[in-house]
């Protein structure tokens, strides 16, 4: 009997054999199509010379355009104000979305319901772009960062998806706390909080993402080239070759490791965060 | 009065059981939709032109007297004096309190004609600002008889669409047309308001807090969202910055018949937005597919990192990664490689040719997005049992044959709910092919949201009116899209997307 059965194994075990060889190569192949575009442009940054063919390695190393981004004001400037952005949103995006999540799960509170409508209503009408931009003229934002932060930090979307996080805590939790003599806002900063680190870094890093890769806003309401983001002033290096030459250092150099920057910080901690990424999108999805 | 199922007596107006929870009393009746359709419509009534002149329109040339509206007005008190009562109906009719919102209605109507009629007044600059008529200084009469400025005038579409409005809100509060659609009233105890069973004031006090803790979101959310759906009545006006201007749907006149640009980007948004939506979900489909045949696992999780990393770099940076690879120079790595399979002879410039843009655009997208969409289509297929596998196996199922009949019917739910949620989406298309045009391949690429920036500050002489109005079409279209696409998922799935 035992024969028999490892008879039929071996029989299968050859029969697909081919499947998963073939499978496995075409996922290197897709991977290939995503790696090489971006190593080229890795090359491309740290070569002194601007070629538009395809090398494996730079014709000549060069730090120059790293270096230029860490020196000009015109694009270490925009960094910064990357960087400040995305630190500000985040946290006020945070801020606002866990306190609105968290008003959202309190069923019986009056006006609960009414605050729920009125948030889901600005997914399904937006007054669109012209007035939004009038809206935030007349209060006197235009040139100033918080045009940018605050419109997004008020994402709907984000926040109920941390309503839903929220509901995934047991309710027994809260009656207990509740039973001990816990006061709401007590439930909320010793159970609630503690419990939501992951959803915390999930939308977190949402956030993060959005503000950092903002392009949209900062081209709607700042005109002021101190003001610029790294996305606008990569944009306008690369698409539009507006890039300064002295000389020194090739344009293309510069605008390729513009580039990698523009990716790094994503592509450094993104492997350690894959799993709030994922789980944000499931949670997203499946109960919203 | 005792609870029906497990005989405690009851407090006074308590609607929950305190023993078991049950629901006690009256369950609430269903939302008079007919009524709130009713409100909407008297809303959207009220930014058309209740008179209306007989002059023709013409391209370039505004109306003079086009129409009498709450617009004409520089400070619009009256018409927030009425969306206000509009919106305190709903929220009456959402709360069960149909009797009380036909009172709205009412003043709602009553500020309709005195906006017509009556009130003019000083502001405190020495503006002259007020309503209706007396704005140009001739009666209703007059105008209907004899015409002013050497118009004659007419009842505006704004009064029968209002009055339709009144009637449909009115009659609304007594017909219930949801219920034919719903078979129980059930009504989850989660959702009952009273299930404390105290009065309100003492419920309020007791969420105190939670109330301060909303204020931040609350007032992020008029400025931001709400403030701007006021800013719709622009697409109405001319708009000079001093003084816009009513001039009824002139707009949407010249937008409808004689702006091909705009039918341009409707089309491009819809092309656009739809074969990229096909080919994403197709492609992330497939890639899901074959990454779960995978067996070992460090290869999977590698190929998985890998592919979910463009969804992170923005749109500038993919344009800046796909500018390099598609150069229109011999060496550049597409163009060279085209070349040298004798495909094409000279290079071609991808980016900046209207034959090739879309294409550019798809294969960016599916680059960009395609790894990002596996991730629900994966979680799905974790969730298959691997004992249907296994039956299927031993009833001698090949692979095809257990991906037709387990897998797919497995995915078919997911699928059906990431196309729904992307549906809703259409509309929105802005930033990636906002960073990716140019005024060459704007006959392909130019899209609704586009269209809108670059009329209104791509230089020259810019009219936020009709940018408005652009954009009002494309919020109209996007919300009829979310509306069905919320009521396809919920046949689909239960519940909706919003």
């Amino acid at each position: 009997m035992s024969d028999n059965q490892t008879l039929v194994y071996k029989k299968k075990k050859k029969k697909f054999k081919v499947f998963p060889i073939v499978n496995a190569i075409l996922f290197i192949i897709i991977a290939c199509a995503i790696m090489i575009p971006i190593y080229r442009v890795i090359i491309s940054s740290i070569d002194a010379y601007s070629s538009y063919g395809f090398t494996w390695l730079p014709q000549k190393f060069s730090w120059g355009g790293y270096r230029a981004i860490v020196t000009r004001s015109n694009l270490y400037r925009p960094f910064l104000i990357s960087v400040v952005t995305t630190i500000i949103g985040t946290f006020v995006g945070l801020l606002v979305v866990t306190l609105g999540g968290y008003v959202l799960i309190q069923w019986e509170m009056p006006g609960r319901n009414f605050f729920a409508y009125m948030l889901l209503f600005t997914m399904i009408f937006d007054g669109g772009m012209i007035p939004k931009f009038l809206v935030i003229k007349q209060l006197g934002l235009i040139n100033t960062l918080w045009a940018v932060i605050l419109p997004m930090a008020i994402n709907v979307y984000n926040l109920v998806l941390m309503r839903n996080f929220f509901e995934g805590i047991p309710e027994s939790l809260f009656e207990a706390a509740q039973i001990d003599g816990c006061s709401p806002m007590g439930i909320f900063f010793k159970i609630v909080l503690p419990l939501s680190k992951a959803a915390l870094a999930s939308i977190g890093l949402m956030f993060a993402v959005s503000f950092w890769n903002d392009y949209t806003n900062f081209k709607l309401y700042i005109n002021k080239n101190s003001l610029y983001n790294f996305q606008i002033q990569l944009r306008s290096m690369v698409v539009d070759s507006d890039i300064p030459n002295d000389g020194a250092v090739n344009p293309t150099t510069i605008s390729n490791a513009a580039t990698i920057v523009a990716i790094l910080p994503f592509m450094i901690i993104y492997p350690f965060c894959q799993k709030y990424f994922v789980q944000g999108v499931n949670v997203g999805a499946v109960k919203e | 009065m005792q609870c029906p199922s497990c005989n405690t007596e009851l407090p006074k107006k308590a609607k929950i059981c305190p023993k078991c929870g049950t629901a006690v009393g009256k369950p609430k009746g269903n939302i008079k939709l007919m009524a709130i359709i009713g409100l909407i419509i008297m809303l959207i009534a009220s930014l058309l032109p209740l008179v209306q002149s007989g002059e023709k329109i013409k391209e370039g040339v505004y109306p003079t007297a086009y129409a009498f509206s709450y617009m004409n007005i520089s400070m619009p008190v009256l018409w927030y004096l009425f969306i206000a009562c509009i919106v305190v109906g709903i929220i009456l009719i959402v709360a069960r309190k149909e009797f009380f919102s036909i009172i709205t209605t009412v003043i709602a109507a009553v500020l309709t004609v005195v906006s017509v009629f009556a009130v003019q007044f000083t502001l405190v600059n020495g503006k002259v600002a007020g309503g209706g008529l007396k704005y140009v200084n001739v009666n209703l009469t007059d105008i209907l008889s004899n015409g002013y400025n050497g118009n004659t005038y007419h009842i505006g579409c704004g009064f029968i669409v209002l009055a339709i409005g009144i009637i449909i809100a009115v009659a609304g509060c007594f017909i219930d047309i949801v219920k034919p659609f719903k078979k129980d009233l059930h009504v989850d105890a989660k959702y009952l308001s009273n299930s404390l069973n105290q009065s309100l004031t003492s419920k309020m006090f007791y969420y105190r807090g939670f109330y301060l803790m909303f204020v931040p979101v609350f007032v992020m959310i008029l400025l931001f969202n709400y403030w701007p759906m006021l800013g719709v009545r622009f697409a109405f006006t001319k708009y000079v910055i001093a003084n816009p201007y009513y001039i009824g749907l002139y707009h949407f006149q010249t937008m409808f018949t004689n702006d091909i640009y705009f039918w341009q980007a409707f089309r491009n948004t819809l092309i656009l937005s739809l074969i990229k939506l096909f080919l994403n979900t197709g492609a992330a489909v497939i890639i899901s597919l074959l990454l779960n045949e995978i067996t070992n696992m460090i290869f999977k999780k590698t190929v998985q990192t890998i592919i979910y990393l463009p969804h992170f770099m923005s749109w500038v940076v993919v344009a800046s990664v796909f500018k390099m690879l598609l150069a229109p120079y011999d060496s550049a790595p597409v163009n060279s490689i085209l070349i040298n399979m004798g495909a094409i002879s000279s290079p071609i410039d991808f980016m900046n040719s209207t034959t090739y843009w879309r294409g550019t655009f798809y294969i960016m997208n599916v680059w960009k997005d395609t790894g990002w969409g596996t991730i629900l289509f994966l979680a799905t297929l974790s969730g298959i049992s691997p004992d249907l596998y296994e039956a299927a196996q031993i009833d001698g199922a090949n692979r095809f044959k257990r991906l037709i009949y387990i897998t797919l019917p497995a995915l078919a739910n997911t699928i059906i709910t990431v196309f729904i949620l992307n549906l809703a989406k259409v509309m929105n298309l802005f930033e990636s092919v906002f960073v990716l045009q140019s005024p060459i391949t704007y006959a392909k690429s130019q899209v609704l949201q586009t269209y809108v920036y670059t009329k209104t500050f791509g230089g020259g002489n810019s009219d936020y009116g009709y940018t408005t109005a652009v954009g009002l079409f494309k919020s109209f279209v996007g919300m009829i899209l979310v509306l069905g696409c919320n009521w396809a998922s919920k046949k689909v799935r239960g519940r909706g997307i919003v």
